[in-house]
């Protein structure tokens, strides 16, 4: 452990009236108050999206239940959706990013400190606007308030004909307008991981982090950028009399799902890609042993963004492509698990020999490696088109793609959370806390997604209302969300942490878990310039070599 | 030495302030403002008006802050700076590995891909053999594994009498099939050897055939129903044994090349790659 004790920046600086920190915080361009700005502004956006979820899991816990109406049930799937994918997942990395890249590459800030204000608060704006939807989209027409049309809103559902008033269209701006948050904030990661380095980090000294948010932030702009044009193009079909989706008109309804889903595959690589990130940096620590096969890691995350363009139609096996598309999209599908598979391998690797400290972080690091493994598995069963024209739509599908958000993604997000959160704000969580959070989701995480496979397989499809009893997914479905509430007593644990931490916390050095990356080299938290002076590396652990003199890499 | 590998922050003489951007509210504006004017499209033409006007303010004030110089505000720098240090100095070095190698980079040593290949061939004629005794013991002939092999390819040949018959068809596929698959699962002995260097054998003998026959056990039905419906299971067991006993036998025999681990990419990839060797070499690496 490092065994320096460093007073918290700032000190002093909580007696000035709170009109004036608010200024500071409205007005600030620094990556690190961003990033924060980014995370407090996703975990309120979770609570709301998880009390969607309950509120849908509730209304599926027994047959014929009317706990909402069909149409409230309807704009809790699409809102909870919309919401977790672009409001609280991506938002959340991105002030990961915005806060960790400058300080592990030895920047003072990201290449675009103003843009990059203004992407967060594009992304904000976006969010709000969508959720302005309650209040303002109740138009004349009686057609209700929130987006009903789901996460994908396919066409004819976001038709005129069929979306009446302007659920909808709040639906495309929220996205559209957060969308242009989200390009912006990827070309700022691109520029700084280019622009920025610091002296001595060629590109293979960089660490996995950097990297990873790297060819995370390229896609965000390859992907991003055809779903704001279908946005665009929804919106003139909506109001300009385009045709662009109308099938009675010469148009195509599956033209939006190409558009969408030439977005919506490479966005589940955007969202795992910096769960990769985190998983790559904490394993090392906690395993004592430098990441094993650097290089492969590299080549994988690349092939992995380069294979995620050319799977997106795996989406659309019951379409009816025909054969040479179903073909290729399997192929492809399969295609990209190669290099999934050598990352988890690589992990395991680490920790192979390695003198494991199972500390919070490590937890959710380890759960991640084995539940995105299962959810890989079920991702290849589906990504096999006889497989997926059997199970397409149903909640075998839900379960699979739950896998990879909450029990891939959320379990790095929440070790990411508990392993940073000492640099972010110097005082270090409690860590009885942390693994009852840990295990109460872990046991929810499971008994919700687990047993949501089976009504999947025993037939029962996604987004439905309600269902006869009898059919065998009576009890399955009571189990489900009963799962639910451990992982809400879990997120209530974790928010009550950081909460407690941040006020009463025990006071942290710089470097807590005696890490290897240049974030752990500066103040707790670290001062706005980051570095008094900009350090020079020799090596992918610097602080190794500073620590080892006598034994660097 | 520590001090030529990274200069901690503070340990050089350090400025006591640094110049960094200034705080501007022009990017709140300009998003607010932008947020308007879509958000006009479903209330009012006002509002995108409005929002028009905050962007365009926005972007001006944002440029005059940029343009043509960037605006910048000092910053005190702290006094106090971490000291780098950690609770495990001591640093255990893995001698008893190579003596040469500043990190190892383990595996040291692998078997070439001729190893695999020869295991694998080797493996399929024991395997065969034992193939074989059991048609012959089971009253079917020699055909008959060799048919069931094929079946996949053949579903109209059910009968027994009819998978016991010579086919010169059944034969090619069945050979393909065989060697095929002998030769990749020796290369996959070849690459899994070497991480489980104290028992090749047990490996190649038992452990390996267990766990092959245990997923042919669960896809067969899948991939060669006429097999799955006539396979001896303890039969099918008794010959992936001997074909991981003999492969393993072989391959464990082979002599091991070094890794190009520590070599620098440019060079395994056969590309010239001036001074780098030469450093490489220099520091004993």
């Amino acid at each position: 452990m490092s065994t320096d004790a460093i007073a918290l920046p700032g000190t002093g600086l909580a007696s000035r009236p709170i009109v004036v920190r608010l200024h500071e915080w409205v007005t600030t361009v620094d990556h690190k108050r961003l990033g924060i700005l980014y995370i407090i502004y996703a975990l309120v956006f979770l609570l709301i999206a998880g009390i969607e979820a309950i509120v849908i899991r509730i209304q599926l816990i027994r047959p014929h239940n009317d706990f909402v109406s069909p149409q409230v049930f309807n704009r809790m799937f699409t809102m909870h959706g919309t919401t977790m994918i672009f409001f609280v997942v991506m938002p959340v990395l991105f002030g990961f990013a915005n806060y960790l890249l400058p300080l592990m590459i030895g920047a003072r800030d990201m290449a675009f400190p103003r843009l990059n204000a203004f992407s967060f608060w594009m992304t904000a704006f976006g969010g709000l606007l969508l959720y302005f939807s309650l209040v303002g989209a109740n138009g004349l027409y009686g057609a209700g308030n929130a987006p009903d049309v789901g996460w994908f809103a396919y066409a004819p559902l976001t038709s005129q004909t069929f979306s009446l008033g302007h659920s909808t269209d709040f639906w495309i701006l929220g996205i559209l307008v957060s969308g242009f948050g989200s390009i912006g904030v990827a070309i700022n990661i691109v520029s700084t991981v280019i622009c920025m380095r610091c002296p001595g980090m060629t590109l293979a000294k960089m660490p996995l982090f950097a990297w990873l948010n790297f060819v995370m932030a390229g896609l965000v702009i390859l992907a991003v950028s055809p779903l704001t044009a279908a946005q665009i193009m929804l919106l003139v079909d909506r109001y300009l009399g385009g045709h662009f989706f109308d099938t009675q008109a010469g148009g195509s309804a599956v033209m939006w799902m190409h558009f969408f889903w030439i977005f919506g595959h490479p966005e589940v690589y955007v969202l795992v890609l910096p769960a990769f990130a985190f998983v790559s940096e904490i394993v090392p620590v906690f395993s004592r042993k430098p990441i094993f096969g650097y290089s492969v890691m590299v080549g994988a995350t690349v092939a992995i963004g380069f294979i995620s363009m050319s799977v997106w139609a795996h989406h659309m096996f019951t379409v009816g492509m025909g054969a040479n598309a179903n073909t290729f999209f399997v192929l492809s599908t399969m295609a990209i698990a190669v290099p999934t598979g050598i990352k988890i391998f690589n992990w395991l690797a680490t920790m192979w020999g390695g003198k494991i400290d199972f500390k919070t972080p490590m937890l959710f690091c380890i759960a991640f490696l084995f539940q995105f493994l299962v959810a890989g598995l079920t991702g290849v069963m589906l990504g096999t088109a006889p497989f997926n024209w059997h199970l397409g739509n149903s909640y075998f599908v839900v379960a699979h793609f739950h896998y990879v958000i909450v029990g891939g993604i959320l379990f790095a997000l929440f070790g990411a959370f508990y392993y940073w959160f000492p640099k972010m704000s110097g005082k270090m969580y409690n860590e009885t806390l942390g693994k009852l959070h840990f295990w109460l989701f872990f046991i929810g995480f499971h008994l919700t997604f687990d047993f949501m496979h089976i009504p999947g397989l025993l037939g029962m499809p996604r987004r439905i209302y309600t269902y006869e009893p009898g059919r065998g997914w009576d009890t399955w479905n009571l189990i489900v969300t009963i799962g639910v509430f451990f992982q809400a007593a879990g997120i209530l644990v974790f928010l009550g942490n950081f909460i407690w931490s941040y006020f009463r916390g025990e006071s942290v050095g710089s470097d807590p878990w005696d890490a290897w990356t240049l974030e752990w080299s500066t103040n707790s938290p670290p001062p706005v310039y980051n570095f008094a002076t900009i350090p020079e590396v020799k090596s992918r652990r610097p602080l190794w070599d500073l620590k080892h003199p006598d034994d660097p890499d | 030495m520590g001090s030529e590998i990274l200069r901690p922050p503070g340990h050089d003489r350090s400025p006591s302030t640094i110049e960094l951007p200034a705080p501007t509210a022009w990017p709140i504006v300009s998003a607010f403002g932008l947020t308007l004017v879509f958000a006009g499209l479903v209330t009012s033409a006002s509002v995108s008006i409005l929002g028009a006007i905050l962007a365009i303010a926005g972007c001006v004030g944002w440029f005059r802050e940029v343009l043509p110089h960037e605006k910048h505000e000092s910053v005190q720098v702290e006094e106090r700076v971490p000291v780098v240090a950690t609770s495990r100095p001591e640093v255990t070095q893995v001698r008893w590995m190579t003596e040469e190698l500043h990190r190892a980079r383990l595996p040291l040593e692998i078997y070439p891909i001729s190893a695999g290949i020869k295991g694998g061939l080797a493996g399929s004629v024991a395997m065969a053999v034992l193939a074989v005794m059991y048609g012959i013991i089971s009253g079917h002939g020699v055909w008959y594994p060799i048919n069931l092999l094929s079946a996949g390819f053949f579903p109209a040949r059910t009968t027994v009498e009819q998978i016991a018959a010579f086919h010169w068809d059944a034969l090619i596929i069945a050979t393909i099939i065989h060697l095929l698959c002998s030769v990749l699962v020796g290369l996959l002995y070849g690459v899994a050897l070497p991480m489980f260097p104290r028992h090749p054998v047990l490996l190649g003998g038992a452990i390996a055939p267990v766990l092959w026959s245990g997923l042919l056990h669960s896809i067969l039905d899948a991939i060669n129903p006429v097999l799955n419906q006539r396979i001896d299971w303890l039969w099918f067991v008794l010959s992936q044994i001997g074909f991981g006993v003999v492969a393993g036998i072989v391959v464990s025999r082979q002599t091991r090349v070094h890794t190009w681990q520590s070599l620098p990419l440019g060079v395994r990839a056969g590309i010239e790659v001036s001074g780098r060797v030469h450093q490489d070499n220099e520091d004993g690496h």
